[in-house]
């Protein structure tokens, strides 16, 4: 399992983000123009970055466009119940519905933004939900061989000419769901993410997931986009608080999927 | 019987039927991200906490009964970039609010999609989401 070939994945990954890149997915905000906003300055990522789509539901990839899932995680798929989507109950069971952490990847796809910093040896990257962060080590060290699992793994990162950051990541524990609708991992996940800088403003963000314990297939998420925030913006404390999520629950996450009093 | 028909005449009354993509902190699908109704009422209580702020107000129907209707809002950092403080919204205060009402028919909604939008009493439009 963990004797993937990481050159066949790193093949694997440049062809699919080069076929994305020229055939954007429908719904897909566009890049962009290189016409409309300054060039991307070399090697540089820092500022505030925001996701750009129509909620966190959409998540890593469609449903339709999920791969088939093993025996072991269709069973873990059995056992989770959202809170919200297309498999909303009231009796949710997701770990973010009482603050458990979100999460890499699916902390990535919320409409909060995260911030990029440069630091000798690594790139920082700052969370507005939960107030967490991530490094991604860039001094040349290769991912740990047998990792202590973690709810954000583990992340080295390195550029591929002047504009495309490349962090592949491992180590994460098998407690996060991938998005709202109920889609487990394996503590085998590996990932590869590719931000590419289009211009100054824009990310084009391709990630694709390796996890042969729970997905017969890669999953290959359809191109994102990031937009550069305003120099004044700042990332937010966000954090989920229990006690406030569960007030919450009661007054108006339970009541909206309940049915009318007859 | 009688409340939930009051309700579905409300909601009737005030339906406006717009297609668009809500944006739902979580993804949201109790809500109908079809339809977009605006509600006028006084604000009972304003949570301006994480991860979902709240707005509850009481709103009259067409036959005078109040409906108290419970509103999710986005996170506060997201409200932040468009105006928003904790002190934007008051008990007492006179306001609309334009969501996307839940599936079931139960006064629950969700306001924070590029449709959604507080109007004040002195007319200050405040929205959900950045523009």
């Amino acid at each position: 399992m963990r004797n993937v070939s990481w050159k066949l994945i790193a093949a694997f990954t440049a062809t699919a983000a080069a076929s994305l890149v020229t055939f954007p997915m429908a719904g897909q905000q566009a890049p962009a123009t290189k016409a409309a906003a300054a060039p991307a300055p070399k090697r540089e990522l820092s500022g505030v970055w925001q996701f750009q789509s129509g909620g966190g539901a959409q998540g890593l990839a469609p449903e339709k466009d999920m791969p088939p899932m093993t025996p072991w995680a269709q069973a873990r798929f059995a056992t989770e119940k959202p809170g919200y989507g297309s498999r909303a109950t009231t009796e949710g069971n997701d770990p973010i519905l009482h603050c458990d952490p979100m999460g890499f990847p699916r902390v990535i796809f919320l409409p909060t933004p995260f911030e990029f910093v440069a630091a000798p040896g690594r790139m920082l990257q700052f969370f507005e939900r939960e107030h967490e962060w991530r490094p991604i080590w860039t001094d040349g060290r290769s991912l740990p061989k047998d990792p202590d699992p973690t709810w954000y793994g583990y992340a080295i990162g390195h550029w591929e000419g002047d504009d495309t950051f490349v962090v592949e990541s491992s180590g994460f524990n098998d407690k996060s769901w991938l998005g709202a609708t109920g889609y487990p991992h394996s503590e085998d996940m590996r990932t590869v993410e590719r931000y590419r800088r289009m211009d100054h403003d824009t990310i084009a963000y391709d990630i694709t997931v390796y996890d042969p314990t729970a997905y017969t297939k890669p999953i290959v998420a359809p191109q994102k986009t990031m937009k550069l925030l305003a120099k004044t913006d700042e990332i937010e404390e966000l954090v989920c608080v229990a006690s406030e999520e569960e007030a919450f629950a009661k007054k108006i996450r339970i009541p909206a999927v309940a049915q009318p009093k007859k | 019987m009688k409340s939930r028909f009051a309700v579905k005449m409300f909601l009737t009354m005030f339906s406006l039927v717009v297609v668009g993509s809500a944006y739902a902190h979580h993804g949201n699908s109790a809500y109908d991200e079809t339809r977009t109704i605006t509600i006028t009422g006084t604000a009972t209580e304003f949570d301006f906490v994480n991860p979902h702020t709240q707005i509850y107000m009481d709103v009259k129907d067409d036959k005078g009964q109040v409906i108290h209707w419970s509103v999710e809002c986005n996170s506060p950092g997201i409200m932040r970039r468009s105006g928003w403080t904790r002190n934007s919204v008051k008990p007492g205060d006179q306001i609309s609010v334009t969501l996307n009402p839940a599936k079931t028919g139960v006064p629950v909604g969700f306001s924070g999609g590029k449709t959604g939008k507080v109007v004040l009493g002195d007319g200050q439009k405040l929205d959900m989401s950045p523009k």
